[in-house]
């Protein structure tokens, strides 16, 4: 169940743009990969709070990625030990993890967050994975994808060339695998969640089917009642759900892809 | 006396009777159902449903939110799923909460407004219509009724003809001749007034010249506009005898007492859900410690007190 807790900040590590915030929480804190956190960030007029993907569950703590991407997120960022942070959680629906067939996980920037905890997830129940992490250059997430490179089977990909892949995470995932991956697991700028669904449609019919994707829409209420975070939807055509409590995780074939496209 | 420690929340408004004077704005507390997982609901002193027009809405494109300092703009476009599934759907699980119901009305034409309101009259479920003529986000009927006071007359005459529960018209904070307007709508019927909407407002990413909002414009809310609000509810208290439901940016206990004392008879958070799903219980919770520690024993001698030039203990 969803509840609201303060919780103390015990640890924060830096990743070069992002930071990882560990929190204490409770043995009810039973986040699901893909669900998320709806943190208040600070007063200066901020009203709103903001949703953070659940990047870790370890023994009676929790963590969050944050990327700072205005002023909200660069407050939280620079929060640490002996702080609170009030959040609402963990919300949303999350990613589906039966499937059958090897697992394949896609990430653009901070979309590494959901699946990091995922990918953990995946491999404790026996699981194997495979996880496509696109930057812009090798240096942008500090020693991250080192750490993460301990954990599972992390490639990189970085748009400069700098390190790994010089490409998208896309074109990495797709010269990885594609065919026999049962299931692909993305999250990430819209542009890249676009550009693969795009791919995935031409693998296969059921292309779509076999994708899963964590969408970024702006929210206020980030439980179901305001309706900001449209989402358009396949069916009813015309239709939007909403990203916070529908989602933020959607199968690829249940998004209207050419009015997502349009929002761009 | 009561669970509130000596002082009555109780408050009557239209042959309705409340347990206490805070209510749920429309469109920020959805039908209630998804509130329940964080509260319990039946402790409200009533619920004000999201906007119902006749057919299914699937509102405006995104994006439709953006926070600005101290507030928020949306351009939802009155998503809803219509008259029918929220007949089935909502309205008799509100009813079954035992918390009292306004249903927000809106409609695209005036015919639709009559027809929602009548059918929603007529399933004898809920407490009172409050009719939306102030919403800024569609480009018919809303907000196009505050602009032309006679068609509002016409309107609120024709719903009232139609149905035989209380019928509350919303303010727009964009009304000319505020007094002269809602003095004209209780002279058309209208058994009570709630006020503010949201402001009409826009916001524009400078790096692309694109209006942030999908809408392109949106509406106001949240503490930005409180001021606002209170001004407008201290002008038609002056002008009307009717029940006022004050709203607009109440973030707290604090804001709701000042929307009583300007003359509101009962109040409505709004906004405030979104950053605290709870945040209604404890405005509740506030207002009767504040009663408690002035003195004060019934919330009605709160009501218009800014008016009476009262500032001490009431006794
Ligand atoms: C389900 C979900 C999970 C997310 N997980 C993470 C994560 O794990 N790590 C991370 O670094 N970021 C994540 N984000 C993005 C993060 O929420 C935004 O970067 C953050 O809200 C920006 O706030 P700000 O005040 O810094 O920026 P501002 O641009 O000043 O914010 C203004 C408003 O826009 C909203 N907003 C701005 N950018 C976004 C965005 N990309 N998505 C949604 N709302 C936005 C803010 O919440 C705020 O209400 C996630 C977003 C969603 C929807
Ligand atoms: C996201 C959102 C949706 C709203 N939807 C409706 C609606 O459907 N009908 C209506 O009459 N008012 C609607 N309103 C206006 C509120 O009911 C209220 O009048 C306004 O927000 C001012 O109060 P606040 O500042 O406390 O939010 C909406 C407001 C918000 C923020």
């Amino acid at each position: 169940m969803p509840a609201r807790y303060l919780v103390a900040v015990v640890g924060r590590r830096d990743y070069g743009c992002a930071s990882e915030l560990v929190c204490e929480v409770p043995d009810d804190f039973r986040p699901h990969p893909g669900q998320f956190v709806h943190v208040a960030c600070g007063g200066d007029g901020r009203i709103l709070r903001r949703p953070f993907s659940v990047f870790d569950r370890g023994e009676g703590t929790a963590s969050i990625l944050v990327r700072e991407a205005g002023e909200g997120s660069s407050w939280l960022k620079r929060r640490g030990p002996g702080d609170r942070l009030d959040i609402l959680g963990p919300l949303g629906r999350g990613f589906d993890l039966c499937a059958e067939g090897g697992r394949l996980l896609v990430a653009g920037g901070a979309g590494i967050a959901p699946l990091r905890f995922l990918a953990k997830r995946l491999l404790e129940e026996g699981e194997t994975c495979l996880v496509a992490w696109g930057m812009g250059e090798a240096a942008e997430y500090g020693v991250l994808p080192d750490v993460l490179k301990k954990e599972a089977d992390v490639r990189l990909a970085c748009l400069d060339g700098s390190g790994g892949h010089a490409g998208s995470a896309v074109d990495l995932a797709m010269q990885l695998d594609r065919e026999s991956a049962g299931q692909v697991y993305a999250c990430g700028p819209r542009e890249m969640l676009l550009s693969l669904a795009a791919r995935m449609e031409e693998v296969d019919r059921e292309g779509l089917a076999r994708l899963q994707v964590s969408v970024e829409e702006r929210m206020a209420c980030g439980v179901g009642v305001c309706r900001g975070c449209a989402v358009p939807v396949a069916e009813p055509p015309g239709a939007y759900r909403a990203a916070c409590s529908d989602g933020p995780v959607f199968r690829g074939d249940e998004l209207d892809w050419m009015r997502m496209a349009a929002l761009t | 006396m009561d669970a509130h420690g000596g002082v009555d929340l109780r408050v009557e408004i239209s042959g309705i009777s409340l347990q206490n004077p805070v209510l749920a704005c429309s469109g920020t507390f959805g039908n209630g159902r998804e509130m329940s997982a964080w509260m319990d609901i039946r402790r409200l002193g009533g619920v004000m449903t999201k906007a119902v027009t006749l057919d299914p809405c699937a509102g405006n494109p995104p994006p439709r939110v953006w926070e600005t300092p101290s507030g928020m703009l949306n351009a939802i476009g009155l998503e809803n799923k219509g008259l029918e599934r929220f007949l089935e759907e909502d309205l008799p699980w509100l009813h079954d909460m035992g918390v009292p119901v306004w249903v927000n009305v809106a409609g695209f034409t005036a015919a639709e407004y009559v027809e929602v309101a009548r059918e929603v009259s007529r399933a004898k479920i809920a407490s009172a219509l409050e009719l939306n003529i102030s919403c800024p986000n569609v480009k018919k009927g809303g907000l196009h009724f505050s602009a032309d006071e006679s068609e509002a007359e016409r309107l609120v005459s024709a719903v009232k003809g139609a149905v035989d529960i209380p019928v509350y018209v919303k303010l727009s904070p964009r009304t000319g001749d505020l007094r002269g307007f809602a003095g004209a709508m209780v002279r058309a019927g209208a058994d009570g007034i709630s006020l503010i909407n949201t402001m009409p407002a826009m916001a524009v990413d400078v790096e692309t010249a694109r209006p942030r909002l999908g809408n392109l414009t949106g509406g106001l809310s949240g503490p930005a506009i409180h001021p606002v609000a209170v001004q407008m509810v201290w002008e038609v208290a002056q002008e009307v005898d009717v029940p006022i439901i004050g709203m607009g940016g109440i973030w707290g206990w604090r804001d709701a007492v000042e929307m009583l004392m300007v003359g509101a008879d009962a109040v409505a958070v709004g906004t405030l859900n979104f950053t605290d799903p709870t945040a209604t219980l404890g405005v509740v919770e506030g207002i009767a410690a504040f009663m408690r520690r002035k003195g004060y024993r019934r919330v009605g001698e709160l009501v218009d007190l800014a008016r009476r030039g009262r500032s001490g203990a009431a006794g």
